[in-house]
């Protein structure tokens, strides 16, 4: 055998390898899956695949697929963080506050990005200088954020917003294409792909996305290569607080009344969409485009229970099968590549 | 191993999901979400012109002895002054100033009692119970009460029975010997009767619907379907019921279920239901959004095939406000609940009643100034009445 046949050999081996797992990633997974259940449930009923459903599909969960964003880079550097559903309807109540009391617009949409920035400062220092696990740090922000806003709104709605004040009602402007009527997309919609795949670049392309990885792959060797572990937890918990924050904003203008009060379970369905998203528990490995395609199929299997006839207690059950199953399959993938390593 | 995996992955998904497909979509009974509790539907409203059949009127079912507690050596005084003090769960909020504003009105009308409100700022059940024990302490002739907690209330209240303070719930009820009488503001059929009447006004006799709920299992959203549906068979053996969702108690959730029913069923749908105050605005959000409220659906009657979707529910005015009478008048033409204005005026009423000795333990009704007779149920139960209807012409002297 030749030189050049044994290195086209190895070329051709690797090109194997490369694209079975891109197919095998979880991104593409997750695609497939979602056009299989649209597939499915749209031969079943067609109207679910209408031009309408599939818009409320996207447009349903996209703010959880924005806050997955900040959660996924919060997991990828092995940590975790369980105030996000609280932090939510604080900044939410906060923007809708804003609002109702006469200041600008912009500044009720703005503020509380800032403010969920504030947070995440605090979070990532008590976390990476005081070294507090970020569990116990999220779950005592969670306890003081629910219990806070309780006492201080005491439940009562916010109504009689402002007109101009519903940022996720807005919608683009119809385009023709080609003689084709593009549909108005909602824009939480485009916050959702704009910002993740913004965020999926920075994480891939970046000194500091590429240490995020590094430090939840493994926080020896990144320090060793001179990755300063605590500046880029701190990092990533104020970009966390930064897209809860967006995603508040989305929460609070989509419908006419703000709730005021914590979104029930609402944190599990953000880390749900970081794990089933590809995200490892154990850091290191995800993307933010996995977490936003899960996002979307969650969404798309609660609409297709309605509309199958399927109980919506299945919906919990379907998703425990999800989680379960990535994370059984990241760690059959962990130990894969950790054979193939020592091979 | 690769092409395994992804094989398996595939394979696990498909599974779970015929799985859900498979399930039998089983001809029912029963609405989901209602409960197999006995039903006790009212009877159908009165075409124009048809007489009162005598013989519908039925024997009361038997009727539950008096279960409620006495007061001890309380004074003889009928039809002289008497001094109140009204509980509510806490102060601060719409609702208790409706109910404190009845009650004022009952007190001005009567003339010989007077109210005073006095409750914690939160519905805190050990502050609540704090300032009824100050008020036994300090010596009044009766207690007006809306319970934080049916259990937990019950000692201060037995306490101020045994001091000879006559007690009278209202809203939230106690343990039932612990109090007198209790003003139910609605009961589960008359709501099930309000809220089919309410819709069948809008989508007619033979129309669809839906229901968005909270849980199936939440204990009065099931009473409330389940006498809604016995209704419907009674009087309305037409109208379709196609589907309940649940949406928790969850403004966006029960959106996005309202939204997808909206899609699935097109023009099939003709009004949904919604069964908690958190999924009634949020439904009428849905159809907003959808561009398909009553009013939208006349200026393009030419243009779009999809007729309007009605909207009927349980909800407080001031969320329905924007939906019936603001941004979006007449997407909404009636909010059922009860009125606590009302509610309020009633439980003085009681209370002086109780006093005067005009209503006594066994009794069936008791005059209650304005609203007329209203009668007892459940042993020691004073029920308001029909629920109030809150519509266009109405809705904006409320503000809970």
């Amino acid at each position: 055998m030749t030189a050049t046949a044994a290195r086209s050999h190895i070329h051709r081996d690797n090109l194997l390898t490369r694209s079975l797992s891109f197919l095998s990633s979880q991104e593409v997974i997750l695609f497939f899956v979602l056009v299989g259940l649209i597939v499915l449930v749209g031969t079943s009923n067609p109207r679910y695949v209408a031009e309408r459903n599939f818009i409320n599909i996207l447009n349903g969960n996209a703010y959880i697929a924005v806050a997955a964003i900040g959660m996924s880079m919060v997991i990828i550097s092995r940590n975790i963080d369980i105030s996000v559903g609280s932090l939510i309807g604080v900044l939410g109540t906060l923007s809708g506050s804003l609002a109702i009391n006469g200041y600008p617009i912009w500044m009720s949409w703005v503020v509380p990005v800032l403010a969920g920035a504030l947070v995440g400062a605090v979070i990532g220092f008590l976390v990476a200088y005081l070294r507090i696990p970020s569990i116990v740090v999220t779950l005592g922000l969670l306890s003081i954020l629910k219990g806070g806003l309780i006492t201080i709104t005491g439940g009562a709605w916010i109504t009689d917003l402002p007109k101009d004040y519903f940022l996720a009602q807005i919608k683009t402007p119809p385009v023709s294409l080609l003689g084709l009527n593009l549909p108005e997309i909602p824009s939480p919609i485009v916050f959702m792909i704009v910002l993740t795949i913004l965020a999926a670049l920075w994480m891939r392309y970046s000194m500091t996305g590429r240490a995020i990885y590094a430090v939840g792959g493994n926080a020896e060797a990144a320090r060793l290569s001179g990755i300063s572990e605590k500046r880029i937890i701190m990092t990533v918990f104020i970009i966390n607080g930064l897209t809860v924050g967006i995603a508040a904003v989305l929460w609070a203008t989509q419908l006419s009344i703000i709730q005021s009060t914590v979104p029930a379970g609402l944190e599990l369905q953000v880390i749900t969409s970081a794990v089933v998203g590809g995200v490892s528990i154990l850091g290191g490995i995800g993307t933010t485009v996995g977490a936003m395609l899960a996002a979307i199929l969650l969404s798309a299997i609660n609409s297709a229970l309605v509309f199958i006839d399927v109980s919506p207690y299945w919906f919990r059950a379907v998703v425990g099968v999800l989680i379960l199953f990535t994370v059984l399959v990241d760690l059959l993938r962990r130990q894969r590549s950790r054979a193939s390593a020592r091979g | 191993m690769n092409r395994k995996l992804l094989v398996a992955l595939l394979l696990g998904v498909v599974m779970v999901l015929s799985f859900s497909l498979a399930l039998p979509v089983a001809a029912q009974d029963r609405w989901d979400g209602a409960d197999d509790l006995p039903v006790n539907p009212l009877d159908c409203p009165m075409a124009e012109g048809e007489a009162m059949p005598e013989a519908t009127e039925e024997a009361p079912m038997d009727m539950p002895a008096y279960d409620g507690g006495q007061p001890t050596n309380a004074p003889d005084l009928a039809g002289q002054p008497i001094v109140l003090v009204d509980v509510p769960k806490l102060v601060g909020i719409g609702y208790f100033a409706a109910t404190t504003l009845g009650q004022a009105q009952a007190a001005e009308e009567l003339g010989n009692v007077t109210v005073t409100t006095d409750a914690p700022t939160e519905a805190n059940i050990d502050d609540q119970i704090a300032v009824i024990d100050n008020y036994i302490t300090q010596g009044v002739n009766g207690i007006l009460f809306a319970a934080n907690d049916p259990v937990a209330i019950a000692p201060v209240l037995t306490r101020a029975l045994e001091s000879g303070i006559h007690v009278v719930g209202y809203d939230a009820n106690s343990e039932p010997g612990a109090r007198e009488w209790f003003v139910n503001q609605a009961e589960f059929n008359g709501i099930g009767k309000a809220m089919v009447d309410s819709m069948v006004a809008e989508i007619g006799a033979d129309g669809s619907f839906a229901i968005v709920t909270s849980t199936f299992t939440t204990p009065n959203q099931a009473r409330w379907i389940a006498e809604m549906q016995a209704y419907q068979e009674k009087c309305y053996p037409e109208l379709t019921w196609l589907e309940t969702v649940e949406a928790q108690e969850d403004n966006v959730l029960s959106f996005n279920q309202a939204t997808t029913l909206i899609n699935k069923y097109g023009e099939e749908l003709d009004g949904i239901f919604g069964m908690t105050s958190v999924a009634t605005p949020a439904a009428a959000e849905a159809v907003v959004q959808a561009g398909l409220c009553a009013v939208d659906a006349a200026n393009a009657a030419a243009g779009s095939p999809e007729a309007a979707v009605a909207v009927v529910g349980l909800a407080t005015p001031n969320a329905m406000k924007p939906y019936v009478t603001g941004d979006n008048a007449g997407c909404v033409k009636s909010v059922v609940l009860w009125n606590p204005v009302d509610l309020g005026y009633a439980a003085v009423y009681v209370m002086r009643a109780v006093v005067d000795g005009t209503l006594k333990p066994g009794d069936a009704t008791v005059e209650a100034g304005r609203l007329g007779t209203l009668s007892v149920v459940n042993g020691s139960e004073v029920l308001l009445g029909p629920p109030f209807i809150y519509t266009k012409d109405n809705i904006d002297g409320f503000d809970f």
